[in-house]
């Protein structure tokens, strides 16, 4: 599709050529002006790829309280074959919390039970019903919105804009596990890394001597330096990019070594889990690892991974072993609970948060076998420092409750019992009670409110929503 | 301002063989030079559809080097670049789809349309069976009708979302009537042979709740009483052409086709630039009469003629006017590979470069961000400076290192003392017959040639001298395929 569908940005407005060789890395100034920023704390945000059906996420297991959800959920999905319908029995072990205002008894997926473990730690927040107005059900303009908090997507991502009011060209704060950079980390102010892999973060000089490589070096350093400061918006971006890998080639590959050789046992752990989450999760603790040793030029606190296969419009399944949707919540649970225990024994779980989200939940009348795109579904917060526990309202799935379009509503109307909870109030608390940013400054400078109906949107900042101390 | 008559400098003739295939050779630059625009565009277009190319093999692996070979080995460059742009909108993952009859048929069936009748070929993408696998055709029953592709077939194949106005396109009821259209299709594993199973298909009668078979009474410009599409031929298999035919007359806020508006703005930003304004895109339709004819080729001939398309021809040093659009991860790959001529090692399992067997193309292409016929999602691949991050730069410099340190016997070597005059051993003109020959000379600024020269170091240089050669010759090359200025065009 056509330029800046995602607008991955990388890196602009590094300054000019000779900065490689890291000088600035080693500065005690530019290092103390991290502390500054961004305290000791880390940010992940991960990804779930295609539109996660919430309701088989977070799914009531009986009615209880004054709730009828349950009985709606029975209406909703089916049992026999291609029913996705999650028998309370299969629910048992995963219960959480009940639904605040209902009283409705929760649980998660059973394929969630590495989650759910970390969630009877008390380590993880489970958010309800989370969407933004006008529901839109496209995969592409539904994820721009959550990504940049803005309707309709069209802008920097949320926590580019953080970045951008934090750091500076010269700055590598962030870092995607990934080919490209995640729109939610797009702005024009600093540096975003993306590598697969952090040992992939090696220049590739070839087999030549070392006078060889210096002159190489040189040269492309300064067509680079050149480049970033072109007029020309194509070019100076891709020698933005370039500078700023080049940098990131002095600093980054040899986390690999350090995290192998101190955290072996980690490290097999991730191997014999094997998954696609848990790797990157792992590189993840690679970096944080690093910045923990003061690995040198090594600064990065913010990061991305997704974990796509979530679109199920056929043979989600339920809760066996081959299932699809199963096999997708048990990498995410089983990854994220190890890498827990990496960063806890690091000690930086409660220096740590995670953030997971979807761009939709799915329809709540499944089809014949899966589900097709829908609106509002969970969040998962995690992190040591969260206060855990259910937020949010369950969705109202109540067949007389949903739209023309078989969806479950927006609503921000005080006294409704289902009332969701708008995108922003999440990232605003994060803001806020993580990363220190005052509510006015959230307002002016990431989140803007919506105007307009008070019920219908999102007006009234709740930037305190008590997931976080 | 240009026009049809305007005749081609040797910059813009190396920007058109740039644009329109995979890199600008000497000896092409040479051909067109002196062309004008419209007769450039009437050579390159002038290629036949039938009997076209469709990759063999029975793994999507296979596949994707047979098409990869094709691309560098082909003649008909256009065709390729066309074929790669049509993959990218009407995007189909060989993953999903799982049988390599569907992929190979999938992708001759773009070659065959490439530059044919727009409607037809939609007409056809209806009932491809890699497409109809993986938008979920094949699981769209009448009980319950799946939306996945009745939704793509407006957002992303023919409408867009919004139209160049900023207004809505379609409703999700639009979705939800037209994802009935389509229940009841299906496609046979081994022959790759659509089916329409009667007893599956949604009909009004069966289904009275659902409301008439009736689009677009909100969005398209046909009023309130919105179109019809069991018409004329009633409801059955043919209702999904119809809906074509319908979709094909829809209008935006103003009135006017919004198909071939949508599909036009694409390819200006594929073959020019990002951003065309509404007027060049409607200037362009009527020039073609793309709006009446739904005919691509003309189309092509008109942009191919425009200023638009030879706005990104500019020469360095470039300024805030300047137009430039990123390329595309495979174009650098085969241009690459074109201008070096290097032939690729095959082995049973791999497509890769001599001396560098643990990186494969295949490898490279996904690490780069562009494993063809393995799109991301159904929205294809995010363009301009969504293709480079530090992975994917990485990618790319590493597979410029390769191709210029390829070795082996014969071909699978890369011989630069076959490509440039030995005789020159002023840093200077080095540098001059390599950006020349690799079709970027004006592409690089002074200070980049500076910058190259200085990498060469105080002359003369002795390039027949084998060792200095081989460090130094192939070295400017890598670094000249790594500079900032030829990741644009």
């Amino acid at each position: 599709m056509a330029l800046s569908r995602r607008q991955f940005l990388s890196r602009t407005g590094l300054a000019t050529a000779g900065m490689f060789g890291s000088g600035l890395w080693r500065s005690p100034f530019i290092r103390r002006a991290y502390a500054d920023t961004i305290g000791d704390r880390y940010v992940i945000s991960l990804f779930l790829n295609g539109g996660n059906d919430g309701l088989n996420t977070v799914t009531p297991i009986a009615n209880g309280g004054s709730g009828t959800l349950r009985t709606a959920y029975q209406v909703a999905r089916k049992t026999g074959v291609g029913g996705l319908q999650l028998s309370a029995a299969e629910l048992a072990a995963t219960a959480i919390g009940n639904d605040p205002i209902s009283g409705t008894p929760l649980a998660l997926h059973p394929g969630l039970v590495g989650l759910s473990s970390l969630y009877n730690a008390g380590h993880v927040a489970v958010i309800q019903g989370c969407g933004y107005p006008d529901y839109n059900l496209s995969h592409e303009t539904s994820r721009r919105t959550w990504e940049t908090a803005i309707l309709g997507g069209n802008g920097n991502g949320w926590i580019g804009r953080y970045l951008a009011q934090n750091y500076g060209g010269t700055d590598i704060p962030a870092l995607n596990i990934s080919g490209g950079v995640a729109g939610d980390f797009q702005q024009n102010a600093t540096s975003v890394l993306a590598a697969d892999r952090v040992a992939y973060l090696e220049f590739p000089y070839g087999y030549n001597s070392d006078s060889e490589k210096l002159a190489k070096r040189a040269c492309f350093n300064s067509l680079y330096g050149d480049a970033a400061s072109s007029l020309q918006a194509a070019l100076s971006y891709t020698g933005s990019a370039g500078s700023a890998t080049l940098d990131a080639t002095d600093s980054y590959p040899g986390l690999e070594d350090l995290y192998v050789a101190d955290r072996a046992s980690f490290d097999l752990q991730y191997d014999t889990l094997d998954k696609s989450t848990g790797n990157d999760l792992r590189e993840i603790a690679k970096v944080m690892y690093g910045v923990k040793q003061n690995a040198m030029g090594v600064h990065a606190r913010h990061f991305e991974l997704s974990n796509g296969g979530y679109d199920t419009h056929s043979d989600q399944g339920t809760s066996g072993a081959m299932d699809q949707h199963y096999g997708l919540h048990r990498e995410l649970g089983d990854s994220l609970q190890l890498f827990y225990s990496d960063i806890a024994d690091m000690g930086l779980a409660s220096k740590t948060l995670i953030f997971v989200f979807t761009e939709f939940s799915r329809r709540v009348t499944q089809n014949d076998s899966g589900t097709d795109h829908g609106s509002q579904g969970p969040v998962f917060v995690i992190g040591g420092a969260v206060n855990g526990g259910v937020y949010g309202n369950h969705p109202n799935i109540n067949a007389a409750a949903l739209d023309d379009g078989d969806n479950t509503v927006y609503s921000q109307a005080v006294a409704d019992p289902y009332r969701s909870t708008d995108m922003r109030d999440i990232y605003g608390t994060i803001l806020k009670h993580w990363l220190n940013m005052s509510a006015p400054t959230i307002l002016s400078s990431v989140l803007t409110a919506d105007g307009g109906d008070p019920d219908l949107y999102w007006t009234a900042p709740n930037f305190d929503m008590g997931f976080l101390p | 301002m240009g026009d049809q008559n305007t005749v081609l400098s040797a910059s813009d003739a190396a920007h058109f063989l740039r644009r329109t295939g995979f890199g600008a050779a000497p000896k092409d630059v040479a051909t067109y030079t002196g062309l004008t625009r419209g007769q450039a565009a009437d050579k390159i277009l002038n290629f036949n559809t039938a009997g076209v190319f469709r990759p063999r093999g029975n793994d999507s692996r296979k596949l994707r080097d047979s098409w990869l070979k094709y691309m560098i080995r082909s003649n008909r460059q256009l065709q390729e670049k066309l074929v790669l742009f049509w993959h990218d909108h009407f995007a189909a993952g060989a993953d999903k789809v799982g049988n390599s009859l569907r992929t190979a048929d999938y992708n001759h069936l773009l070659r065959l349309n490439c530059k044919g009748n727009l409607k037809n070929f939609v007409k056809a993408i209806n009932l491809d069976g890699a497409i109809m696998v993986y938008l979920d055709t094949v699981d769209n029953h009448k009980d319950q009708p799946n939306e996945n592709y009745a939704r793509e077939l407006q957002e992303l194949f023919t409408l867009g979302v919004r139209d160049l106005n900023g207004m809505p396109n379609y409703a999700q009821a639009d979705i939800v009537q037209i994802a009935r259209a389509f229940s009841g299709w299906d496609s046979s594993y081994n022959k790759n042979k659509p089916s329409f199973n009667d007893y599956d298909h949604d009909y009004t009668m069966d289904f009275p709740a659902r409301g008439a078979k009736v689009i677009y009474q909100t969005h398209g410009g046909f009023g309130p009483a919105g179109k019809d599409f069991t018409l004329p031929a009633g409801e059955g298999p043919a209702e999904i052409s119809q809906v074509i035919d319908i979709i094909f007359q829809h209008t935006d806020s103003d009135g006017k086709n919004t198909v071939t508006r949508f599909i036009t703005h694409k390819l200006l930003e594929y073959f020019g630039h990002a951003g065309p304004s509404k007027t060049i895109v409607t200037d362009l339709i009527t020039t073609s009469s793309f709006d009446t004819t739904f005919e691509i080729s003309p189309l092509l001939r008109a942009i191919f003629t425009h200023d638009f398309f030879y706005e990104t021809a500019v020469p360095a040093p470039f300024n805030g006017a300047t137009q430039k659009s990123v390329k595309w991860p495979i174009d650098y790959v085969v241009s690459t590979l074109k201008a070096l001529k290097i032939n690729l090692k095959q082995t049973k399992y791999d497509l890769y470069i001599n001396g560098s067997f643990y990186s494969n193309i295949h490898n490279s292409l996904e690490n780069m961000g562009q494993l063809i016929l393995e799109p991301p999602s159904v929205f294809g691949w995010d363009w301009e400076t969504a293709w480079l991050s530090s992975a994917t730069l990485l990618s790319r410099f590493e597979f410029a290192r390769n191709a210029t340190n390829a070795y082996g016997n014969g071909r699978t070597k890369f011989h630069p003392e076959k490509l440039i005059d030995l005789g020159l051993s002023d840093p200077g003109d080095i540098v001059d017959a390599v950006t020349t020959y690799l079709g970027v000379k004006d592409q690089f600024s002074t200070s980049d040639r500076l910058a190259l020269i200085a990498y060469l170091g105080a002359g003369p240089i002795d390039l027949h001298n084998q060792d200095t050669r081989e460090v130094k010759l192939n070295g400017l090359f890598t670094l000249v395929l790594q500079a900032p200025a030829f990741q644009v065009h």
